[in-house]
């Protein structure tokens, strides 16, 4: 087309090429324009003797020899910074630091980005290098991230004092530096207008005012995770609502004091929130939880485990026919004032839910269950551990429309039988299974799980996709069913047998791994859990044992050690917990999407 | 419109007119936004002043090569990738060339929008940094040192913190 649009875009691009470039010989012309346009410029003045084109001329000749003998040095700054970027490496940074003033100028931005605080010599020698005076560089201005959670309870305030000066920090992260307090705190956020994220995880001595300087300062605050900090109460966090408008990820897990008021403001306030955690916040009523989702419309998680005085309301109050078209993961673990009609009303208003936590909420039947058949092929997690009202025709029927479930728990349901296990064992995706204490299920169940799936329409089978197995307290399981399983699981790397008294047998513990040390002298009798290279070991030596003694593997023998294994008094706890949803957490503050599977 | 066949003119810095598969010439982002900004059919030749014709020779052989790639996504630019110095086979051999060429490869891929290029040339000049000392870097790349040894003793220090991770 027009021969003047060409020239037009042509020239725009290389006029930006060699303003962006900081390489001197191909930004040339341009500099020498602006050199002889203005003739009584100070470079005149430094030397009369030499005119001003024989100077640029032996510059120019300068820069081309240079570039002849040492062609790195035609890159410009940008180019150096995208190929340091790529290293990784601190140590190979610091070297490159040390190679040339140029190198230093490219290299020394991306090395204080997060320098390493994560050891006490390291986080001294970086705290020297920010007091020195001068330092060769402005240190303090290039610190944008500062972890120092590996360090814990060493971290004083003292130890923060020299990094009150690094006013770019954008994360800060100060997980469990139990010692700190306001005074070494605020210094640090005061004057800080970069912040993105600020964990105090389990700084239990900080108070409101540190929350107020972040309210006062934090204007880009976008995650603050407060888990914990028992002394911060309603104002203080009104004021970082009202101020800090853009927060997205907020944790306030374990903060028993906030109440209402608190979460009302942020549901208020702050339409950008992704995500918020509120375990055992156990102050919270149904009228910030329906406020959290009426008014959050991009909130895609929602923990509220243990906030016991939530009821039906919060969520049969929520307008009617709105639907939340973002939330994936509710977390209700032990609200146990929640019935069915909760969960109906979720279901209907969450269509795309993909993690549903409702363990010990203790009043739900299959009404709740045929309610979350609903969610179809969206649900891929579903916590139902002590929801001992359910029995097998809600939970066939859920797996039925359900299958995409990978993680399903369905601890304590003491009324399922193998009908609901054999179900179960059809999921094509399923990776981890919690069956704690269903006391009724046999190796029948086991032998299902086992056996291999078919997958796609090809009719080919694919082994199992189980990796983790919590059978603790199923008592009725044999020796058999259990071999089964792990030759054909090849994915297994955790399998929990605690109680079972077919198991508790001291030439298969010997591949169990140590009960945890707060266990007492009982627990650890009947502690029985093989996990990762565990697992492998027991699966060879039952092997073998088969091949010395005959028994093939899969089939089924009856070992009659289940005799008045039911009787064992049991805490159900402890092989629960190892099935907590610990492995959902995020990394605070990380746009992650560690729960989106595939 | 456009087909696979379709060709294109560029005129380089030293004046060298080359004729290109216009699928191949747009893998640079720089010729495809200017040639969808022309429309229709591209009969003039275009001028790339910024590179010389040898290394746009070398250019279009690596964009011939990668023509069937699946165009970059921005969320490429993630740190994984950033970091990993992980070059495939072909590449590797592709950068076998004496330096002048390879930073002028480099600054050609800039200029021109060649992320996937820029991307290969800036990991292959990381892979001749890593694991090197400052001497080392510095006889690698003929690099003048022009620390005082007082300032390099100064940055050795304020920088002693860092260590492999």
């Amino acid at each position: 087309m027009s021969r003047s649009r060409s020239r037009h875009r042509q020239s725009s691009g290389s006029n930006s090429d060699s303003s962006a470039s900081t390489s001197p010989e191909r930004g040339a012309d341009d500099d020498n324009d602006s050199f002889i346009s203005q003739p009584n410029d100070s470079v005149s003045s430094l030397d009369a003797s030499i005119s001003e084109e024989e100077m640029l001329d032996s510059v120019a000749r300068e820069i081309a020899e240079r570039n002849r003998v040492s062609p790195i040095s035609r890159l410009p700054a940008e180019l150096m910074i995208a190929i340091f970027a790529r290293l990784g490496s601190p140590a190979d940074l610091k070297t490159c630091m040390l190679v040339s003033k140029d190198w230093a100028r490219n290299s020394v931005g991306l090395l204080w980005h997060r320098p390493q605080t994560n050891k006490w010599p390291n986080l001294q020698s970086v705290a020297r290098a920010i007091r020195t005076q001068p330092g060769y560089f402005d240190y303090h201005r290039l610190v944008k991230r500062l972890n120092m959670s590996s360090l814990g309870a060493e971290v004083s305030d003292g130890t923060l004092y020299p990094f009150s000066d690094c006013k770019r920090i954008e994360r800060l992260t100060l997980t469990n530096c139990t010692k700190v307090t306001d005074t070494g705190l605020i210094p640090l956020l005061e004057g800080n207008r970069s912040l993105l994220a600020l964990d105090v995880t389990g700084l239990e001595s900080i108070t409101d005012k540190t929350m107020l300087a972040v309210a006062r300062n934090s204007v880009r605050l976008q995650g603050l995770n407060i888990t914990n900090c028992k002394k911060i109460t309603d104002p203080s966090l009104e004021e970082v609502a009202k101020n800090c408008k853009y927060v997205k990820r907020l944790k306030f897990n374990g903060c028993h004091q906030l109440t209402d008021k608190a979460v009302m403001a942020f549901a208020l306030n702050c339409h950008q929130i992704l995500e918020i955690d509120l375990h055992d916040c156990r102050l919270l009523e149904d009228e910030s939880v329906t406020a959290l989702l009426s008014e959050g419309r991009q909130l895609r998680e929602l923990r509220l485990a243990h906030c016991l005085r939530i009821t039906d309301q919060a969520f049969l109050n929520l307008p009617h026919d709105t639907i939340y078209e973002s939330l994936r993961i509710l977390d209700l673990t032990d609200c146990g004032e929640l019935y069915d009609a909760s969960v109906q009303k979720i279901v209907q208003a969450a269509p795309r839910l993909r993690n549903l936590v409702l363990a010990k909420c203790r009043n739900l039947t299959d009404r709740a269950v045929i309610a979350i058949t609903r969610l179809g092929k969206n649900l891929h997690f579903i916590h139902l551990g002590h929801c001992a009202r359910l029995t097998d025709a809600g939970v066939v029927q859920l797996v039925k429309l359900c299958n995409r479930i990978r993680y399903i728990d369905l601890a304590c349901c003491t009324n399922l039988t193998d009908n609901s296990i054999q179900q179960l064992a059809t999921l094509p995706k399923l990776k981890r299974i919690g069956l704690v204490k269903c006391t009724n299920i046999t190796d029948r169940s086991i032998l299902a799980l086992a056996k291999p799936k078919q997958a796609g329409q090809n009719g080919q089978m694919s082994p199992s996709s189980l990796e983790r197995v919590h059978l603790s307290y199923c008592t009725l399981l044999t020796l058999a069913g259990i071999h089964a399983l792990l030759n054909n699981c090849p994915r297994l790397t955790h399998l929990s047998l605690t109680g079972v008294q077919a198991f508790l047998r001291e030439d298969l513990l010997v591949y169990c791994r140590d009960a945890p040390p707060e266990f007492n002298d009982h627990q650890r009798d009947v502690f029985c859990v093989f996990s990762g290279g565990g697992v492998d070991r027991l699966r060879k030596y039952l092997n073998s044992d088969a091949e010395r003694t005959g028994f093939q593997d899969g089939t089924m023998f009856n070992e009659g050690t289940d005799d008045g294994a039911e009787d064992i008094v049991v805490d159900v706890n402890s092989g629960v917990v190892a099935m907590n949803i610990d492995e959902m957490e995020d990394e605070f503050g990380e746009d992650s999407e560690v729960m989106a599977v595939d | 419109m456009a087909t696979d066949t379709q060709t294109i003119r560029l005129t380089t810095s030293d004046n060298v007119e080359m004729t290109v598969e216009r699928a191949v010439a747009e893998r640079s982002i720089l010729i495809k936004n200017l040639l969808e900004d022309l429309g229709g059919e591209q009969t003039e030749s275009i001028p790339v002043p910024n590179v010389a014709e040898p290394v746009m020779k070398k250019v279009i052989e690596w964009c011939e090569h990668h023509k069937k790639d699946p165009p970059t996504t921005q969320d490429d630019d993630s740190d994984s990738r950033k970091k990993s110095t992980d070059i495939d086979e072909w590449d590797q051999k592709f950068m076998q060339v004496d330096q002048e060429m390879l930073f002028e490869i480099i600054l050609a891929a800039n200029y021109l929008d060649i992320k996937a290029l820029l991307d290969v040339g800036c990991k292959t000049v990381a892979n001749m940094i890593k694991g090197k000392s400052p001497d080392e870097i510095r006889k690698t790349f003929n690099i003048q040192n022009d620390f005082t040894p007082e300032e390099e003793d100064q940055i050795r220090r304020e920088n002693e913190w860092a260590e492999d991770r």
